[in-house]
Parts: structure tokens; C-alpha cells; sequence
């Protein structure tokens, strides 16, 4: 599986590596790197909605906007 | 001595210290409930008979702050040196938490861990060698249970027994230059592989993380943008609606009966004292405190189910799923957790704001919480409620939902005003795992209220009935107001000048402004206010008053009319929270034009509100517009150009501080 795809359009159920993180925003990629999402990473995508999904990082599940879930490349 | 709480968000320290010094701080299932530190001794079971204090502080996943509250924690474990330092460590999030316990142990300072929520970890089957752990950490570790006091006892005599002595760190950071982004960014993977490592070695799961499991079907449903909303509305009618027209009244009536006995014992007991003594303590002190706590049960039962819904999990849900709704109007979904709690109480919610990242999200949710009316508007809205509107529930609904309007309302207008900042806001929230409600947790929660309720009735509330009663009884020459001269008594003669600019508003009497100023120190003080001011004691009992009648006699006494006394409910509501509040946004928003803003904001809109609702109300109902309405409307255009002109200011002060970003952004290249 080599495509690059942002998280947004990623499909649920399925656990990726995280390759890329780029929010634009040094503190909020910093933030995201002490959750445990960081390259190399995995990251399940739990479910999706209109503007937003839940995801699993580490042991935890988060709600992510869609502007986080496309910063996120798997 | 001194102990320090740290942990990640929502690991359960201030469940273990209120556990452990016996205090009844806020608690709640989701990440950034404490947003202050806070302190006091251990109970004499767990010191050991020694002088030890203990410091909650909030929630942090690491040293490096993102939100304000995580700030306090990093700050206070590197500069107030604890003795010892309990690093609360969610059990079934070890990987995660580790990261900043590896931190935690450079300081020096001896570090226990307390791997908490471990029953949780039974129920799922997870395994943690905890030996192992310890070796590999070089510090103790303990599993521990805060809700049932299980191995308390042993993390806290751990770490008193090895307070003043240094911790050794199973892994030290490399000297590096911490500004450059890169060389940090490397030593931090690299202490994330060392965690991870040790996780690999101690742990043993057996439902794995990233399986679907039952909460997440429950998360799909109230995460949902149209279900997930209509729930948390269902849900927050139902918790109104039991405090506010079901329960709640039911146990007030109750206890009204038993004030006004009391009342009236008093004054068989001052039957023979003179006349200006009896009724300063039988009608003001008396009647005016007896009229706040006969709403106690109301604020009671309120307490108790908001306690509920804050312990299960769902507030993180709720914020996730108006999250959208925020974000359009210029707010965030972190805005909803003050919005629910200010139902409760506007301090505490307008420091919740303090997990909001971005300033001016931060500032504009702090402003704008106090719309939603507290536990103390409660006595108001009910005393309305039941002296004009035959104790309708739709009165408290409506104050609810029309604050909730005020709030996107507010929040657009201060969108407006300071300008779109092309700033990306991101949204991410912890969906923590759901749990049964403590019974326990809510009443104790529910209890605390109840005493900060009286409290505040046999103090505050107290003070200032006597002082408007006796203002009222006396004039400027100190001589006994006769009756029909009440007009010129010393609490007519101030609050008259006021009561000149309500009249548009349809309640341009003195006695109604006295009532709402007092409001500004406590708004229960409104209720008693009125009920000194008319010598109406009696009419709090709100619900039996609505059966004989007595409500008309109250509705006759004011001289109010259905809208105008609803156009004056909402300007009580609507205006600026009570000083305390105001001083809590002082210290959250950090800019005094801000909170002139702020308070500008919510004088205009209490205004604005009120004289809508009469002027509207009243050509619905007489078929012509109210007195009052021309100098109102001029009122109302003033307040319009005020806000053209400081949004005009804000702008240009906008675009300067752009044009100067892009004038270094070319001198740079």
C-alpha cells in the first residue's frame, strides 16, 4: 500500500502509518506529536462524518475536525 | 511538605485528591476540568500525622504548554519544587502517558506513579507488570483505583517517605539547543521509542485499541450532526425541566411551607418589640433570605443531574458534535463545556474557557457564557415564572434557549467586530470511555452547592436585605418613612435616577431598579430585593400563590404586565453577570478593552432585549407601542453607532498590525 492519501479520505475500520503531518501550525503539530500521531505512527480510522471523524491514537480515540483530518497524511 | 498531582488530562488526579485531603473539588469525565492548581493538607489517616499539602493541577500531556491550563502545570513542577511528585498515569492509555512521566522524572524531584483507572484494565483483560515497570522507570509504581480509595494509601506514604531525596532518570534528553526545532523534534522521538519500549515489555492487551467495541456504536449515534443534537437538546429539556417545573418545585413547596412558619414564629416572637425591629427581621431578614432559599431545591436537583451527565463522558461527545455549529459563528465545540456548566455557575465556567486554545475563541466564550442563566438566576426566572405566568415551564425553557440565541447572536457580532483572522482553528477532543455515574460523586457535588447556596443566602444576601430594608424604611434626615411617602425614602431617592432609563423598557419604577442593581452583586438578591422592597414575602411560595390567586395580587403590587414583567425577567437575565463573575472574565480575558467590551455587550443586550420585548409585547397586546419608545429607539441608535465606531477602530488597529506582518514578511525575503 503506497498511496498517499490525507486522512480524510481514508476508509474506516482500516489502520494507517502516519507519513506526513503538516497543520501549518508548529504548536498544533507539536501537540498532535505528544498525543502519539507522528510519522511512522498508526492511526485507525473509527468513523467518519460530515466534519469530522473519530480516531485511534496510541490507546486513545479522538474527535478530529476535518481541518486536522487533512493535515494528517497516510 | 508539599505534594504535586500530575498526570494527563481526565487520569483521575483531582478524583484522588479530594480522595485524599477530603475536598470536593469539580470532577468530570473528560480531559480539562481543573484549570487551576489547588491546595490543601492530606486527611490525618494518609499524612502520618505530619503537616503534608497536597496540589492538584490540571491536566497536561507533556512539559511544552498548547492550552493555557497546561501552562500552570509545567510551570509549577519546575519552579515551586513539590518535595514529592505523584504522576497520575492513566492505566489503559500507558503508552500515551508515559511520555510525560519520562519528563516528569528528569526534574529530580522523587516521582511516584499511581497507574490509575486499573479496574478498568481488569474489565478489558490488560495486563501491566507493574514490577517491571518499576524497575524500568526507577521509581515506585502503584495501581490504584480513585473512585474506591484502592492503593491511595500506599502512593501517598511512598511518596512522603522519599520527599527531599533525588530521583535518578531512567532517561535523560540529550544537551541539546532547545530552539532548534529539529534537534527537538528528534529527542522527542527518540523518548517516545524508549517509551514505547517499555510498553511493549509490560503490557499485555487483550481487546486491542483499535477494535469497534459498544461505546463506539453509542459515539456513532451521539456524535451524529443531526441525532447527536437533537440528543443533547432532549437531554437538556429533561434536566431543566425535572429541576425547574418537576421535582425541583415539588420539594420548594415543601420547604416554603416550613420557612414561612418560621417567619411567622419570628414574628409572634417580635410581636411586642417596636415595629421598625419587627419588620426588619421578620420581612427583611427573615423574608428576603427565606425568598432565596426556598429556590435551594430547584438549584438543588439541577446540581445533582448536570453532576451526572459531566461524570458519564458525554460532555466530550456534546462539544464534539456542536463543534461545527461553534466554529460557524466564530466560537469552537470547547465552547459548549462552559456554556453547560454556567447553567450551574458563571465562574467556574467562564475559567473552563481556559482549555480554549485560541484567544480570541478564549475571550469571546468567556464573554458570552453568562448569557446561558446560572443557578442563581434560577429563584428569578421560577419567581416570574410563577407570579405572572401561572408557573409555565415554557418561561425557563425559553430563558434557556433564548441565552443559547444570545450566544451565536453575540458571537457574530464579535466576529464582526474584531474581523475574520486568518487563523485556521482545529478541533481535536479526547473522547474519553464512558463510565456508570457516581450517585456518590453528584450528591456530594450537589451537597456543596446546597452549602455555597446558603452560605451565600445567610451572608451576602443577608447584608444586603438588611441594608435595602433599612434604606427603604428611612429617609435622607434619618426619620421613618411614612407610609404613601415611600418615595422619598434613601433607596427611592438612588434608585430613582435609574428607573428614568427603564421606562422604555416598561418597569421604570424605583423599586425594579433598586431589584436589578442589587443584582449585580448576587442575582439572587433580585428576588430578595422585590421581596423587601413590596413587603411581598408571602409570594414566594410561587406555586400555591398561582392556584389562589395571589399571583394576580403580586402581578398588582408591581404594576407589571405580563410583557413587561418578561421584558424585565430578560434584562435581569440578559445584563452583566454579578461582580464575582465579572472579575473571573477580568482575570481569563487579560485585556481591559476586552472587558469593557464585554460588559458593554451585555448591558446593551439586556437592554436591547427588554425593550424589544415591550415595545414589541405591548403593540401585540394594546395594539400601540409602549411608553418610552422614541428615547429608547435613541438609546438603541447610540448603541448601534458605538459599535460601528469601535469595530471601525478594531479594524484599522487589524489591518495595521496585518500591514506590518507583510512589510517584515518582504523585508525578509
Amino acid at each position: 500500500m503506497d498511496e498517499r492519501t490525507r486522512l480524510l479520505d481514508a476508509e474506516v475500520g482500516k489502520t494507517y502509518r502516519v507519513r506526513e503531518i503538516n497543520t501549518e501550525d508548529d504548536d498544533m503539530n507539536a501537540f498532535l506529536f505528544r498525543l502519539g500521531c507522528y510519522t511512522g505512527e498508526p492511526i485507525t480510522l473509527i468513523s467518519k462524518k460530515k466534519n469530522s471523524c473519530i480516531v485511534v491514537i496510541k490507546d486513545g480515540r479522538y474527535n478530529l475536525d476535518n481541518l486536522l483530518s487533512e493535515a494528517i497524511i497516510v | 511538605m508539599r505534594i504535586a498531582f500530575a498526570g494527563n488530562p481526565n487520569s483521575g488526579k483531582t478524583t484522588m485528591y479530594n480522595a485524599l485531603t477530603g475536598r470536593s473539588e469539580k470532577v468530570g469525565n473528560w480531559g480539562g476540568v481543573t484549570v487551576g492548581s489547588k491546595e490543601y493538607q492530606l486527611k490525618k489517616e494518609y499524612s502520618g500525622g505530619q503537616e503534608v499539602i497536597a496540589v492538584d493541577l490540571p491536566g497536561a500531556y507533556s512539559m511544552s504548554p498548547f492550552t493555557p491550563e497546561e501552562g500552570i502545570t509545567s510551570e509549577y513542577v519546575r519552579t515551586a519544587n513539590p518535595d514529592a511528585i505523584v504522576n497520575i498515569v492513566d492505566a489503559t492509555n500507558l503508552s500515551r502517558s508515559l511520555f510525560f512521566t519520562t519528563q516528569l522524572l528528569e526534574l529530580g524531584i522523587p516521582v511516584v506513579v499511581a497507574l490509575n483507572k486499573s479496574d478498568i484494565n481488569d474489565k478489558e483483560g490488560t495486563k501491566i507488570d507493574v514490577a517491571k515497570l518499576s524497575a524500568k522507570l526507577n521509581c515506585p509504581v502503584f495501581e490504584t483505583i480513585s473512585t474506591e480509595d484502592k492503593g491511595l494509601a500506599d502512593v501517598i506514604k511512598t511518596a512522603i517517605s522519599l520527599a527531599g531525596s533525588t530521583q535518578k532518570a531512567p532517561y535523560t534528553q540529550a544537551d541539546i539547543n532547545l530552539h532548534d526545532k529539529a534537534a527537538v523534534d528528534a529527542e522527542d522521538r527518540k523518548r517516545y521509542d524508549f517509551v514505547n519500549k517499555i510498553v511493549a515489555d509490560v503490557e499485555k492487551r487483550q481487546v486491542l485499541s483499535a477494535e469497534t467495541t459498544k461505546q463506539d456504536k453509542i459515539d456513532t449515534v451521539l456524535t451524529n450532526p443531526i441525532a447527536g443534537i437533537l440528543i443533547f437538546a432532549l437531554v437538556m429539556w429533561f434536566v431543566f425541566w425535572v429541576s425547574q417545573t418537576w421535582l425541583g418545585p415539588l420539594v420548594a413547596d415543601w420547604l416554603v411551607g416550613w420557612i414561612e412558619t418560621f417567619q411567622g414564629w419570628v414574628a409572634g416572637q417580635l410581636e411586642n418589640s417596636p415595629a421598625i425591629l419587627s419588620a426588619l427581621i421578620a420581612d427583611g431578614i427573615v423574608g428576603g433570605v427565606g425568598a432565596v432559599v426556598g429556590f435551594l431545591p430547584l438549584v438543588m436537583v439541577m446540581y445533582f443531574l448536570i453532576a451526572l451527565l459531566e461524570d458519564c463522558g458525554y460532555m466530550a461527545r456534546v462539544s464534539a458534535v456542536m463543534d461545527p455549529i461553534f466554529k460557524r459563528v466564530g466560537l469552537s465545540g470547547k465552547s459548549v463545556i462552559p456554556v453547560v456548566i454556567g447553567t450551574g455557575c458563571g465562574i467556574p465556567a467562564i475559567m473552563a474557557c481556559r482549555t480554549i486554545r485560541d484567544e480570541r475563541e478564549r475571550r469571546a466564550t468567556s464573554m458570552l457564557t453568562t448569557f446561558i442563566p446560572c443557578g442563581a438566576k434560577i429563584p428569578v426566572i421560577a419567581l416570574f415564572a410563577g407570579a405572572f405566568f401561572n408557573g409555565a415551564g415554557w418561561v425557563s425553557t425559553l430563558s434557556y434557549f433564548f441565552g443559547l440565541v444570545l450566544i451565536f447572536l453575540g458571537a457574530l457580532l464579535i466576529k464582526g467586530i474584531t474581523g475574520y483572522k486568518y487563523r485556521k482553528s482545529f478541533f481535536i477532543m479526547e473522547l474519553p470511555k464512558y463510565k456508570a455515574p457516581s450517585l456518590k460523586f453528584a450528591f456530594r457535588s450537589m451537597m456543596e452547592r446546597a452549602k455555597a447556596y446558603i452560605i451565600k443566602a445567610g451572608t451576602i444576601i443577608l447584608v444586603c436585605n438588611t441594608i435595602v430594608q433599612i434604606m427603604q424604611t428611612f429617609n435622607w434626615h434619618f426619620q421613618v418613612v411614612e407610609e404613601g411617602a415611600e418615595d422619598t425614602s434613601i433607596l427611592a431617592s438612588i434608585a430613582s435616577p435609574f428607573a428614568v432609563l427603564l421606562i422604555p423598557l416598561g418597569f421604570g419604577v424605583w423599586q425594579l431598579a433598586a431589584a436589578a442593581i442589587t443584582g449585580f452583586i448576587a442575582k439572587e438578591n433580585v428576588v430578595g430585593t422585590l421581596a423587601v422592597v413590596y413587603g411581598l414575602t408571602a409570594f414566594i411560595d410561587t406555586e400555591e400563590l398561582a392556584l389562589t390567586g395571589g399571583a394576580n395580587e403580586v402581578a398588582m403590587t408591581m404594576g407589571l404586565t405580563s410583557v413587561t414583567a418578561l421584558a424585565y425577567l430578560f434584562f435581569n437575565l440578559y445584563t452583566p453577570p454579578c461582580f464575582a463573575a465579572i472579575g473571573a472574565m477580568n482575570s481569563e480575558m487579560k485585556s481591559k478593552g476586552w472587558l469593557w467590551g464585554a460588559i458593554g455587550l451585555q448591558l446593551g443586550t439586556g437592554y436591547t432585549v427588554a425593550f424589544l420585548v415591550n415595545q414589541v409585547g405591548t403593540l401585540i397586546t394594546e395594539g400601540h407601542l409602549a411608553a418610552g419608545f422614541v428615547p429608547g429607539l435613541i438609546a438603541e441608535i447610540c448603541m448601534v453607532i458605538a459599535l460601528v465606531l469601535i469595530a471601525k477602530k478594531v479594524r484599522a488597529h487589524f489591518d495595521e498590525q496585518y500591514a506590518l506582518h507583510k512589510k517584515t514578511a518582504n523585508a525578509a525575503a
